[in-house]
């Protein structure tokens, strides 16, 4: 039997000619390509890795110009890339679970020594037991040291974040390193539509970095670092950082509204709010898994029930006044999140922390429920239907025998 | 490389500090002068990396106090190795790329013995298999995690006294633990270009070793052995001689591996016993007369192999029958 | 270099609880005095409180490690009924805070501590003032008030040679501390001495008791109030910091008169800019942010006997003699005497800090012992 010719009926619109189906692993890498990166440094954990391995792929082509260096561990990775930024290259780097962990001395001496570094965080369950399952925990765990953080909700958006990560990072206002956490292998893993960057399209959104103070000969004898004695100057250094944080806001916020004008993309710089116009109740989390979040509040609503989600687009810096301004007519709020944070008051985890301190001014402040879906299991929308409906009973006035559940929990959750 | 970048007159050294005066190390400090003439010898074009450590914390702790006229950036204890690769790599991307002018930059991390030898070990070794031109290591071994106090490291020889090997009614030695050499270690990397150990002694050996590291292009490193007055309890001024002795009595060999070829500097001919040495430092003061001549026969036994090494040209291992 | 200029008033305001405290600070020769200071602070601390005080004792910790040769500050703290506060780290030298100044050797009294400080910032007007030393009471007032008084002084000088009674200087200062300041007597020391099992030791204090020599002090400054109008540093422009406006700072910091100025002359955090980032010298220039003036000797040079060999310039640790003309930076120079050691014509010679330059010659120097190999940490 030959092989069949297929013969095309009708011809593929233009649009389509622009989509890959890509995993997040190589669109992010192309965004690394497009952003022109000089120096990454890599280490090989699950499951972010494939990001290092596109961009090797494509440095061995000859696709773009950088240094790639195999670090024997994650801490020399992350020193790698902080040592090479503060002389002047824009760097790349990335990791996931307990490698970041490893790391994590050079984590903090990057944000603390403002070096804008970017890089990308597949969120893993941590060690010990090894599991290759999604927690968030890794990259909150860095969440007081002065990165930034962005959370995508799918390959595109993952493509976009580490593009605008640079052009955040690297602004004179901010200076400060960029996480961009994907969830995983949902991200890493799963092959989407995505239009990818293209560098004609993003030189201007993207200026060349360009560091006030390089260590490097040119800049003269500049010394980074110098240990210090606190009666001196020790607060006034940290204050530095702070006003970073502080300043970022205006900075994503411009930067977004560029990043529209040259790529078509428009996104919500802070929160992503649906459907909270009048929400009576509302769901609010970060990451891919507000697709299904999302699909479940769609569903609710047709039966009736006013509800909405938030998803939070940046952990950092806190979205405070947008968040607080989504849910300012909700009765009850359930937080859904991917990590633990044991012994903690109500033992919630650290999502909670945050929304609840950011709403506690608030006149009147929304009930709060919180979810949280450990061990790397997979929810699904029987879980978010699950946390809907109790979030929608506390709303009605009926109490919450407690604060935190873990609905993909086997056996009694108590 | 050419002769013509060593130096062999004393009085023919540049004079400009690169590491300058004004800064709070020990009087007698002997990784102080170890920087300073590393620093004279590598020239304006350099930048330093430097980890945590006594050259960190002494160099600095106040404000408004750098004592660096080239640029410098602190790096983690155990990231020598790896901020230096960082250093090197964007260096040589951003000239590849045309963002930078080409010129010769060097690279030097000026690293502590507990920063090389333990805690930073693995990045070193990341670090000497890389090849970046104008990479070079430096490890200053004061025999001691120096700036918190002195506490052994596995530099530290045999029998020295230190807060975490102190000697005591039970424990009569100190530390017990016998001295890793970094050099070895280095030279064991395939791609390393030039490795040499070095002292304060004799004048001009350790400038020139810099300047053969640094142009061997490729990976470097060279191991000096630095007294340290106040963990070796020595007189402040007897820094200079005390590096002195260390290679008169063999207790520190000086030999270089160039481009595969190993060649010992010195042979001490006649081999001063051991305790010319010792009896300067407090921290074996605790030991005896046969607690010196064991250290005597551990230096004597090791010769041997440093001959045969020298004989053969390449590095023969340890203790080999 | 058009960097604008404005006066800030020096910081004296910050530890006023404290005052109400005893503080009794040493001052030695690091490390060969380590030993010797602990064993002096502890002493004292189990005096007071024998004596129903509550006594605290430390190293003043931000120095440490303490390095060979620099400055060592320990400090004994008593209150009544008990301390209500802590300070471990932070006693800057700065408003009335030291009753009794003890110093190990007399170089401190024409130095500059750790800190850059003069030895009388933060004494109470009333101090007693502790010396090992051979000089006469009238020696160190002279060299006192030549080198390190900036507020009027109604004090007490005490001066004891330790050598003579003891290898360790700690128990003769421990009598001379008794005989000058009323706060703590000999008994208690004696009793102190007893609980710590060093019985043996009661004759050195007993000897330094009476062998220090007491004298009253009046000494009135009269340029007090220049000295408290304050230091002049870069004007905040809205602009964080370059090379120039950096060493403007480094300059003003180190040029201020006393600690309570030098404290003063750091920026706010909006001069700084982000990543940490400070300036060395340009090269061929000298660190000025960091000078050495607690040396207890210093080498001279007997040029007649030079051969211009550069051993000395090569050898110094501190880069302190300039290569091209043998010459001594005094400024930088530690006393380490390696320039001694390697001058193969010996015309280099260390004499003592305070003989050199003020010709009184004091028998009393540091000396390092193998056995107290008592580091700190």
């Amino acid at each position: 039997m030959c092989a069949q010719k297929v013969e095309l009926v009708k011809s593929i619109p233009k649009e389509k000619y622009n989509v890959k189906i890509w995993n997040g692993a190589r669109a992010i890498a192309e965004a690394v390509k497009v952003a022109d990166v000089d120096v990454i440094s890599a280490y090989p954990i699950r499951p972010y890795t494939g990001i290092m391995n596109s961009l090797a792929q494509m440095l061995a082509n000859g696709e773009f110009k950088a240094e790639i260096v195999i670090a024997d561990s994650e801490h020399s990775q992350f020193e790698i890339v902080k040592h090479a930024s503060a002389t002047g290259a824009r760097t790349f780097v990335g990791s996931s679970g307990v490698g970041l962990l490893y790391a994590f001395e050079s984590v903090t001496a990057t944000s603390l020594g403002s070096v804008p570094v970017v890089g990308v965080i597949g969120t893993r369950a941590l060690d010990d037991p090894g599991n290759f399952g999604m927690e968030w925990t890794d990259v909150l765990t860095t969440r007081d040291l002065g990165w930034l953080i962005s959370w995508p909700r799918d390959v595109q958006e993952a493509t976009d974040m580490t593009l605008v990560a640079y052009r955040v990072a690297e602004d004179h206002r901010v200076l400060q390193p960029h996480f961009i956490a994907v969830d995983g292998a949902a991200i890493t893993h799963v092959s989407m539509p995505v239009i990818p960057p293209s560098k004609e399209d993003l030189s201007e959104f993207l200026p060349p970095y360009d560091l006030p103070y390089k260590v490097d000969p040119e800049d003269g004898p500049v010394s980074k670092g110098m240990h210090i004695a606190p009666s001196l100057i020790g607060p006034e250094e940290r204050k530095v950082i702070d006003v970073a944080l502080k300043r970022s806001k205006e900075v994503i916020k411009e930067a977004w509204k560029d990043f529209e004008k040259y790529t078509g993309r428009r996104y919500s710089p802070f929160i992503e709010a649906k459907n909270m116009d009048d929400a009576e109740i509302a769901l609010v989390g970060m990451g891919a898994y507000m697709k299904d979040i999302e699909l479940v509040a769609d569903m609710l609503r047709k039966e009736g029930i006013k509800i909405g989600t938030v998803r939070l687009r940046y952990l950092r810096p806190f979205p405070n006044e947008e968040l607080v301004a989504s849910l300012k007519n909700v009765k009850a709020a359930g937080i859904m999140e991917f990590d633990f944070s044991f012994g903690s008051p109500n033992g919630t985890g650290s999502l909670y922390h945050e929304v609840a301190t950011s709403l506690y001014d608030m006149d009147n402040r929304p009930k709060l429920l919180d979810f949280l879906f450990l061990g790397g299991r997979e929810p699904t929308t029987e879980h978010f239907k699950k946390a809907a409906e109790k979030v929608h009973e506390l709303a009605k006035g009926k109490a919450a025998e407690k604060k935190a559940y873990w609905l993909t929990l086997r056996g009694e959750d108590i | 490389m050419s002769e013509t970048l060593l130096f062999n007159n004393i009085k023919k050294i540049p004079p400009e500090d690169y590491y300058t005066a004004g800064h709070r190390t020990c009087a007698g400090c002997g990784p102080a002068l170890a920087y300073r003439l590393v620093a004279k010898a590598a020239g304006p074009n350099t930048i330093f990396i430097g980890p945590t450590g006594c050259m960190y914390v002494a160099n600095a702790h106040q404000f408004l106090t750098s004592p660096y006229a080239v640029p410098w950036y602190h790096t983690q204890l155990g990231g020598g190795g790896a901020a230096a690769i960082g250093t090197a790599a964007a260096l040589k991307a951003l000239m590849d790329k045309g963002k930078r002018k080409m010129e010769d930059v060097n690279v030097i991390v000026f690293g502590g013995d507990g920063a090389m030898a333990d805690i930073g070990l693995s990045g070193l070794s990341m670090g000497l298999s890389y090849n970046y031109k104008r990479l070079l290591y430096i490890v200053y071994d004061n025999e001691s995690y120096a700036n918190t106090g002195i506490q052994a490291s596995s530099t530290t020889p045999w029998g020295a006294t230190t807060t975490f090997t102190p000697e005591g009614r039970v424990n009569r030695i100190g530390n017990e633990r016998l001295k890793k050499n970094m050099a070895l270690i280095a030279a064991a990397h395939p791609g390393v270009k030039y490795v040499a150990t070095a002292t304060l002694h004799p004048p001009l050996d350790l400038m020139n070793k810099v300047v053969k590291g640094l142009n061997a292009g490729g990976p470097s490193l060279v191991h000096v052995l630095l007294p340290c007055p106040k963990g070796w309890f020595s007189e402040p001024s007897d820094t200079v001689q005390l590096g002195k002795l260390a290679v008169e009595t063999g207790m520190w060999a000086l030999w270089e591996y160039s481009d595969g070829n190993f060649k010992l500097n010195y042979k001490p001919n006649p081999r001063k016993h051991v305790k010319e040495y010792l009896k300067l430092q407090g921290r074996f003061s605790h030991l005896d007369p046969e607690d010196f001549d064991k250290i005597d026969k551990m230096v004597e036994e090791e010769w041997p192999y440093w001959e045969e090494s020298n004989k053969r040209g390449k590095i023969v291992l340890p203790y080999e029958k | 270099m058009g960097i604008k200029m404005k006066k800030v008033p020096p910081i004296n305001e910050r530890y006023k609880e404290y005052e109400k405290l005893d503080w009794v600070v040493s001052h030695g020769v690091g490390v060969d005095h380590t030993a010797d200071m602990t064993t002096f602070a502890s002493v004292l601390a189990q005096a007071g409180y024998l004596k129903d005080i509550d006594s605290y004792y430390y190293m003043r910790y931000d120095d440490s490690p303490e390095r060979n040769y620099l400055p060592m500050i320990f400090y004994n703290v008593f209150g009544n009924p008990k301390i209500p506060v802590l300070l471990h780290e932070e006693v800057e030298p700065i408003g009335n805070l030291f009753n009794t100044i003890v110093a190990f050797t007399s170089s401190v009294l024409i130095q500059k501590t750790s800190q850059r400080a003069l030895l009388f910032d933060g004494a109470k007007p009333d101090a007693v003032l502790v010396v090992n030393t051979s000089l006469t009471p009238d020696e160190v007032l002279k060299l006192v008030k030549k080198y390190n008084l900036s507020k009027s002084w109604y004090g007490k000088i005490v001066t004891v040679r330790t050598s003579l009674i003891d290898r360790s200087p700690s128990f003769p200062l421990l009598g001379a501390l008794a005989k000058g300041w009323e706060k703590i007597d000999i008994g208690s020391i004696y009793d102190a001495l007893d609980l710590l099992g060093k019985e043996n030791k009661k004759e050195s204090v007993k000897k330094g008791f009476e062998n220090a020599t007491v004298k009253d002090v009046e000494v009135e400054i009269q340029n007090e109030k220049e000295v408290d109008e304050g230091i002049e540093i870069p004007e905040f422009n809205g602009k964080s910091w370059t090379p120039d406006i950096y060493y403007a700072y480094q300059k003003a910091a180190s040029s201020a008169k006393n600690y309570s100025q030098r404290i003063a002359a750091m920026p706010r955090w909006e001069v700084l800019s982000s990543g940490l980032i400070e300036f060395g010298p340009k090269p061929g220039n000298k660190n000025i942010g960091f000078t050495t003036p607690w040396k207890f000797k210093r080498p001279i040079l007997n040029r007649e006997k030079c051969i211009d060999c550069k051993l000395c310039t090569y050898y110094c640790p501190n880069g302190a003699i300039d290569f091209t003309k043998i010459d001594f930076d005094y400024e930088y120079c530690t006393g380490c005497g390696i320039c001694e050691k390697v001058c193969p014509t010996k015309a280099i010679e260390l004499k003592g800090e305070v003989e050199s330059v003020e010709g009184l010659k004091d028998e009393e120097v540091p000396v390092k012992r193998f056995e107290s190999r008592e580091y700190g940490f």
